[in-house]
């Protein structure tokens, strides 16, 4: 499985070889990969969505996650299986490909050690490298990620250590010990769903709290939420430490999707992705953020997988026809309903409803 | 009675402009202060001095004995030092009573590990959500609890600003032009209630008023402030005798 991810959201699989279309196939690609993204939007919704913070280096804190996994997850097989070579070489990914399979234990332990690490790195990188932005406005943060997540991609480029342009390779699955590709790759996307729905729960919650509320004041007015005791910089700083540590958990989750990483899966472009998730799916509704998941992903798959088949691909590659489908759709949203699909709603505070019951008692 | 806040020698310019410059005030804990004074003579300026928005170039504020110049605004306000706005700033994404209710200090749903866990915050929730329903219904804003700021006439908006600043439950109310665009009436049920709230609470102002006639019946001393200096002050009855002050306000 070698990764070529410029084109699309992710290396096309399918191509010349695949004739008839693989519905189940589709299926988990397509649910994973909506998962994955799903997370990503849902976090880009918290810090711009609720608390009027742009963000324009989610992909920064997203490549942390697939990063440290890979590391964590390569050196760790390595060490196990008492092999030295570099991470990035033959010797390497073939002594991967032997032993993946043998300690199903030790692949899933490294699956939830990644997510946990990768979670916590990339939210405390994500507070370290905004917390000094925040006194000065909202434009810099927005510069600043953005700078910091190309930065970091060509650093990974020139690296050696880590593959450089190449990245790292044949990382095992989670579940490589199961034969069957596809109920692998099937539980992985449930699992990953369930991680998604576990995040969206707890991005719920936090929106529909005392907390959630201070985020909506911030993003109305800042000064006003300042002269009103809000320590702002330091709530600002706590949003993009969770938004960053749900981005880390989605890079470590696309990293044992794809078994390889490389830079240029880093490219702004990924953020830009998210974004227009989260426009087309309504700003400052999780929900929202979660169809405009679904819609992008959804189109960027099956383009993937259908356009082949339609013997396209002389003239139009898939990736073109995803931009300007995209395109069309935000404008599209944009011109009649500007909130997005879902729109914001009133948060959910139990003060409303006791507001309720006073009046009827 | 001690010193609650005191301002000495303050000084602040923007520029070449001596927005204030040495202006030394004292309020006295349970009084109810007036600071009057034409367009562009530092009453604002003041209040951003005191509350932290401006650092002052020169002087000192002190609160309760402490020294505050130099902290930031949030820090002034978990201090007990509540202001509100000449244009108010209220949270257009917000209904009326969560405005209301977001003003109390150190709340615990507000804190992010105890966000997501209702059964934690629900009740103090409950308990200020409470106080807030009464504390709109005493202002006639009952009916507009769950109303958008959008939806409200300015002079609601007003009266919602000073609202939102009593239920922080301050030691101190600096009110930037409470009564401006307020109707008559209800502008003197304002300043009853304040009067009723130093009496009950022990609660002290500081008022920044344009509109005279309204003032005068409440406050206990005044200052008059002119191109950033101290003009004037004294009890309210002397202060519009004073040639100097008729003249800074008509003439000039």
């Amino acid at each position: 499985m070698e990764a070529c991810p410029i084109g699309s959201l992710n290396p096309g699989r399918g191509g010349e070889d695949m004739v008839e279309f693989n519905v189940l196939g589709f299926l988990i690609d397509w649910s994973t990969f909506f998962a994955i993204y799903a997370i990503l939007a849902i976090s880009l919704n918290l810090e711009i969505g609720y608390t009027g913070m742009a963000n324009f280096g989610k992909v920064a804190f997203y490549a942390i996650g697939a990063y440290l996994s890979a590391v964590l997850t390569i050196v760790a097989f390595l060490t196990i299986f008492g092999v030295s070579a570099p991470l990035y070489s033959v010797d390497t990914v073939i002594a991967l490909g032997e032993h993946g399979a043998e300690l199903p234990w030790l692949n899933i332990g490294l699956f939830i050690l990644s997510i946990v690490l990768s979670a916590i790195v990339a939210g405390v990188v994500g507070y370290l490298v905004t917390y000094p932005t925040l006194r000065v406005g909202p434009a810099f943060l927005g510069i600043t990620i953005l700078s910091f997540g190309e930065m970091l991609r060509f650093f990974l480029r020139n690296y050696e250590p880590l593959g450089s342009t190449y990245g790292l390779f044949g990382v095992p699955h989670p579940f490589q010990w199961i034969p069957n590709p596809t109920v692998r790759t099937g539980i992985y996307a449930l699992i990953v769903l369930g991680i998604m729905f576990g995040i969206y729960i707890y991005a719920e919650r936090l929106v529909n709290s005392p907390f959630g509320r201070v985020l909506r004041a911030i993003k109305d007015d800042e000064v006003a939420a300042l002269c009103l005791g809000k320590h702002v910089p330091r709530i600002k700083a706590t949003v993009l430490f969770i938004g960053s540590a749900m981005a880390g958990v989605a890079g470590a989750l696309y990293l044992f999707y794809l078994g390889s990483v490389n830079p240029d899966m880093f490219i702004p472009r990924v953020t830009f992705d998210i974004w227009a998730m989260v426009i087309l799916g309504g700003m400052g509704n999780n929900k929202g953020a979660i169809v405009g998941a679904a819609i992008i992903t959804f189109v960027d798959r099956a383009l993937t997988f259908i356009t082949p088949s339609l013997g396209l691909t002389a003239y139009i590659t898939p990736d073109y026809i995803r931009w300007m489908t995209v395109g069309l759709l935000i404008v599209l949203v944009l011109l009649f309903k500007p909130g997005g699909l879902i729109p914001e709603k009133p948060i959910k505070t139990p003060a409303l409803e006791i507001a309720d019951k006073i009046e009827e008692g | 009675m001690p010193e609650l806040l005191e301002t000495v020698d303050v000084a602040k310019y923007f520029g070449g402009v001596r927005a204030l410059d040495g202006v030394s005030i004292k309020v006295k804990e349970g009084s109810v202060i007036g600071l009057i004074g034409p367009n562009g003579s530092g009453k604002t300026t003041l209040f951003n001095v005191i509350t932290g928005f401006y650092v002052p170039e020169r002087g000192e504020v002190w609160f309760n004995n402490e020294r505050i110049d130099g902290l930031n605004p949030n820090e002034v306000y978990l201090k007990g030092l509540v202001r509100t706005f000449q244009i108010p700033r209220l949270f257009p994404s917000l209904t009326v009573l969560e405005n209301v209710i977001i003003t109390p200090p150190y709340q615990i749903g507000e804190r992010v590990l105890d966000a997501p866990f209702k059964k934690r915050w629900e009740k103090q929730e409950v308990d200020l959500a409470k106080k807030a329903v009464e504390l709109l219904r005493r202002f006639g804003m009952g009916k507009y609890i769950k109303s958008k700021i959008s939806e409200l006439s300015a002079a609601h908006i007003k009266m919602l600003e000073t609202i939102r600043g009593l239920l922080a439950s301050p030691k101190i109310l600096l009110l930037d032009e409470p009564a401006a665009g307020v109707a008559y009436t209800t502008a003197k049920e304002l300043f009853e209630y304040i009067l009723r709230l130093r009496s009950e609470q022990g609660l002290t102002f500081l008022i920044i008023e344009h509109r005279l006639e309204v003032l005068m019946d409440y406050v206990d001393y005044v200052y008059v402030l002119h191109n950033g200096k101290l003009l004037s002050e004294g009890k309210p009855e002397e202060v519009v005798q004073d040639p100097k002050v008729i003249e800074a306000y008509l003439g000039g």
